[in-house]
């Protein structure tokens, strides 16, 4: 019989490691993850803002990602109210982008060869950035592991030069890789920690605030004062500030969301609400940038 | 004899797209030849793979001769100048510029002589132009350029004759290369002619013709059902999106855990359809079993692609397996006070709101329909429920379906779970429509109260806007009366449902709700009627001036006249009321006058009289039938005054001296015309 030298199994965070020196060989500035709560890596102000006027642009970075109505108390195997995005956004959007993107999967064991990599029709849009993109989610052997999008507004405005925007999820890429069933099960390291050692207590304790502790009467408050907030840094054109707090009503009305306090109605009004702020930033940033 | 042969290769184009774009391309390239008096072979094909757009035309002349023309200038007194455009523009000389006098004036004029022009380099001036005609339903911008394209396009190859045409599409230059490989975009290579290229490709596994992949595909799948003796369902619009998504198809049998065939079907169905494009198979007993195709687009050699596809099932499964188990046992009436907090519409309320409205118009057609009230009560009661379960959270387009399955494991009636299942059919022109009267009853009320909250709040649909989809809404409704030959008052029904609206304090202006939206189901009557292959005249005529509650009978009368109107019955028919109400026409200030009958005292021969009994026998007939009537028996009745109206006008002359006898005859023929009308409009008939 033939035995198979057993390949080592990639962690969770050699994942990291590569695909953050796969990108660096790229010429991408590798960032750190922006230090405030969001629902994707595309409100990371280095895609967002950055993706905006003349300048080109190029970066990587992981992003902690918060969805609070996605929790489940750690119960479920495949969904998180946190979980992490690794995320690549070029500005002009590179003629070579397919392949450097297979080419960053090879860097973590998945040979484009050897699976089925499928291009699928996802178009993106997101209501609180005014924001959207035609793309694909890409998937391998079935599983959607990317989301592939070339921005086409951004903030209300037209992007021009045109970004491309590689966002990785990283939990569902190493349950492909580690041949996992739960996400819980993940090898974080090569020391034998679980992504479940790491963090099932938080989606536990995390779940409990977001569906039934957080306070939604002050919450309801919050949304107002960062609001008000932001208004007023857009009116002194300091974008970057401005956005942060943004960011922090974002996060703000995702919780009461959470909460289920939001009726229909009042959602549309909200994110319509966001949506504004973000515009009004994209503006002030767009002229600081020439 | 040439052929030409272009190829957009491109990153991947959605399966829709490519559809649209073949189409398109296909259209502007034929449009170009015709335009240009170039004969070339119709029966030409544009294929696709989500990468590769490729155009191949044969039998294409190198060169087309253009025969000579006069060419007009501007008129001899226009300033100078424009003279020494005209001669710079046809590259002559002024020596062979001529005058002529024309109706508008005296003109300078050009004879451009006959001449040759070489088929390629026309090619080369157009197809730029030919490439961006192409309407998008969906394109984009990349990188800093200015084209619009399904997804960015990275080469054009474009031959004919063999020989490469250069042109440029915006920052593009066509050339005679290609990529190979369509992933890592390398290995450019040469190819001069459309055989090699398919024959290279082939040999790679790789086939560019859309409907060869179809083939392959359904042979392959034909294959193994035989051998396992399976079924699959007939779903040409999922087949048609997964050979669009691959280049090089290879059928993949799968299977997942059977314990996951406890969760309802419809819920695996569309887990394995929407969500992944695989295809279910069912047994000989159309049962669902665990074995699906997955298509891929690559040779499976280690087993990969199996193994992460029945992966993603079980985690897909898993998932709607826990919605199932934890959702199916919320009691469906306890949740019924929670759908309180649940927005309908702004402006119309919560869905507990609706509901309550949805109860008593149900409540009212069941009295129609003699069906239980309790039970319809308890059916619009508990059918939005499921839009508060996960299952539906993750399955919308489940709604209703998945209502169903809680009502059924949770004990409720048989017809009361079908109506909730059933309650959004039919959902526009080619849906399926339910049959039971509980369905029915519960998808009519639903629909009214949408109809008529909708118009309530102004939210009709525009000529080119519809986001709520009212037209579709109003033509289920339609379908759902019609087609189940259902007698209601429609009329009364808006009525009532603008009253239940009141009674929940909405001040709708209930006049102009009922006005418009009267119209507005008559025009969509109109539409499916022309959906239906009706004929535009009898359409017209069918529902000239009708009310609401004469929409089933409009469909009927149509659809027999529709039949009948190339048939002796129907021909006879309109041929005596087309030779009665010509002559009335003519005279046409009779009408104004007309007493409504004639005086049979002033008849002066048989043929009047004759004429004068089957036209009351006709009435008596008309009198006599009650609720249901057969419309081709009335139209048959109708055809059999032929022998009296063609001995009439073969024996009598309308128009007698004495204008007594004469306008008495104009009366007879107007009670024939008006006894016809009874039936139909026929005025508005083409014979």
């Amino acid at each position: 019989m033939v035995s198979k030298i057993k390949k080592k199994t990639l962690s969770f965070q050699d994942t990291i490691f590569n695909l953050q020196k796969y990108w660096s060989k790229k010429g991408c500035v590798i960032l750190q993850p922006y230090d405030l709560e969001v629902g994707a890596g595309t409100f990371h102000p280095a895609t967002t803002l950055r993706s905006l006027g003349p300048k080109p642009w190029k970066t990587a970075y992981v992003q902690p990602s918060r969805r609070p109505t996605d929790g489940r108390y750690g119960d479920n195997p495949n969904r998180l109210q946190h979980y992490y995005q690794f995320q690549v956004l070029i500005k002009p959007s590179p003629k070579e982008i397919k392949k450097m993107y297979l080419n960053s999967l090879s860097s973590i064991g998945i040979n484009h060869e050897e699976h089925d990599i499928r291009f699928v029709e996802d178009d993106w849009e997101s209501p609180t950035l005014g924001a959207a993109g035609l793309g694909w989610e890409v998937w391998c052997d079935g599983m959607e592991v990317t989301q592939f999008t070339y921005f086409q507004q951004m903030a209300g405005v037209e992007c021009k030069p045109v970004s491309v925007e590689i966002t990785y999820g990283l939990e569902r890429l190493c349950m492909f890789i580690q041949n996992k069933k739960s996400v819980f099960d993940l090898i974080w390291n090569d020391e034998g920690i679980t992504y479940k050692d790491v963090f099932h207590q938080s989606e536990k304790e995390f779940s409990a605030y977001n569906f039934e502790y957080a306070n939604t009467d002050n919450l309801f408050k919050i949304f107002e004062m960062f609001e008000e907030e932001t208004k007023l840094l857009v009116e002194k054109k300091i974008s970057l500030p401005a956005y942060d707090q943004c960011l922090k009503c974002s996060h703000v009305f995702n919780i009461l969301d959470a909460r289920g306090v939001i009726s229909v109605a009042q959602r549309a009004e909200y994110i319509a609400r966001i949506r504004e702020l973000t515009k009004s930033i994209g503006k002030v940033w767009i002229e600081s940038q020439s | 004899m040439s052929e030409l042969f272009v190829e957009l290769f491109s990153e991947e184009i959605p399966a829709r797209l490519q559809v649209n774009a073949r189409n398109e391309l296909k259209k502007n390239i034929k449009n170009f030849f015709i335009d240009n008096q170039i004969k070339f072979n119709e029966n030409f094909n544009v294929y696709s793979t989500p990468n590769r757009l490729v155009l191949h035309v044969d039998k294409i002349p190198n060169e087309i001769k253009l025969s000579s023309e006069e060419i007009k200038g501007p008129n001899v007194n226009a300033p100078e100048k424009a003279l020494e455009g005209f001669i710079r523009s046809n590259n002559t000389i002024f020596e062979k510029i001529f005058k002529k006098n024309t109706e508008k004036g005296e003109f300078y004029f050009f004879n451009k002589e006959s001449r040759k022009i070489k088929v390629s380099d026309l090619l080369e001036k157009n197809l730029s132009e030919i490439l961006k005609k192409i309407a998008w339903n969906k394109s984009m911008k990349w990188a800093n350029y200015d084209l619009y394209w399904g997804r960015p396009l990275k080469s054009i190859l474009a031959i004919f004759n063999k020989k490469p045409l250069n042109f440029d599409f915006n920052h593009i230059n066509s050339s005679n290369k290609t990529f190979i490989d369509k992933s890592l975009e390398e290995g450019m290579k040469i190819f001069n002619d459309f055989h090699s290229y398919l024959k290279f490709f082939k040999q790679k596994g790789i086939f560019i013709d859309q409907d060869l992949r179809k083939k392959i595909i359904q042979n392959k799948i034909n294959e193994i059902i035989n051998k396992k003796n399976l079924k699959i369902e007939q779903n040409d619009r999922l087949i048609d999106e997964i050979v669009n998504i691959v280049e090089k198809p290879a059928v993949i049998v799968c299977d997942f855990d059977k314990k996951f065939l406890n969760i309802p079907s419809e819920i695996l169905i569309t887990t394995m359809q929407s969500h992944q494009k695989y295809l279910p198979t069912f047994d000989k007993k159309n049962n669902l079993t665990n074995n699906f195709f997955v298509v891929s687009d690559i040779k499976d050699t280690k087993g990969f692609v199996k193994l992460g596809n029945q992966r993603v099932i079980e985690a897909r499964l898993s998932d709607a397996e826990f919605f199932w188990e934890k959702n199916k046992t919320q009691n469906l009436v306890k949740q019924v006070d929670k759908l309180k907090n649940i927005n309908y519409f702004k402006g119309l309320g919560s869905y507990f709101d609706k509901i309550q409205r949805m109860r008593k118009l149900s409540s009212l057609i069941s009295d129609d329909f003699l069906i239980s009230k309790d039970k319809i009560e308890i059916a619009s009661s508990i059918c939005k429920v499921d839009l508060m379960s996960d299952l539906v959270g993750e399955f919308p387009e489940l709604q209703g379906i998945v209502g169903g399955h809680f009502a059924r494991f949770q004990g409720f009636d048989k017809e009361v779970c079908l109506a909730v299942s059933e309650q959004y059919l039919p959902n526009g022109m080619e849906s399926k429509l339910p049959k039971k009267m509980y369905s029915v009853a519960l998808s009519l009320s639903d629909k009214l109260d949408s109809l008529v909250g909708f118009f309530g709040i102004n939210l009709k649909p525009t000529s080119s806007k519809d986001p709520y989809t009212i037209r579709r809404m109003a033509i289920s409704l339609i379908r759902l009366i019609v087609e189940n030959e259902i007698k209601i008052k429609l009329k009364d029904l808006i009525v009532y449902t603008c009253s239940v609206y009141r009674d929940q304090g909405y001040e709708f202006d209930i006049k102009k709700i009922q006005n418009e939206l009267s119209d507005f189901i008559i025009e969509r009557l109109k539409n499916y009627l022309k959906e239906k292959k009706i004929r535009q005249d009898i359409i017209e005529s069918s529902t000239f001036l009708i009310g609401l509650d004469d929409i089933l009978k409009a469909y009927k009368k149509s659809l027999c006249l529709n039949k009948n109107i190339k048939k002796e019955i129907g021909f006879e028919t309109i041929a005596a009321y087309k030779r009665s109400s010509n002559i009335l026409n003519a005279e046409e200030k009779m009408s104004t006058k007309s007493l409504g009958f004639a005086d049979p005292g002033l008849f002066k021969n048989d043929y009047e009289k004759k004429l004068y009994k089957k036209i009351n026998d006709i009435r008596k007939y008309f009198l006599s039938i009650e609720k249901d009537e057969n419309y081709e028996e009335s139209l048959k009745i109708l055809s059999s005054i032929k022998n009296e109206v063609n001995d009439f006008f073969d024996n009598v002359i309308v128009n007698d001296e004495d204008i007594i006898i004469k306008k008495n005859r104009l009366e007879l023929l107007n009670m024939l015309c008006k006894t016809f009308d009874n039936y139909f409009n026929f005025s508005k008939i083409e014979a």
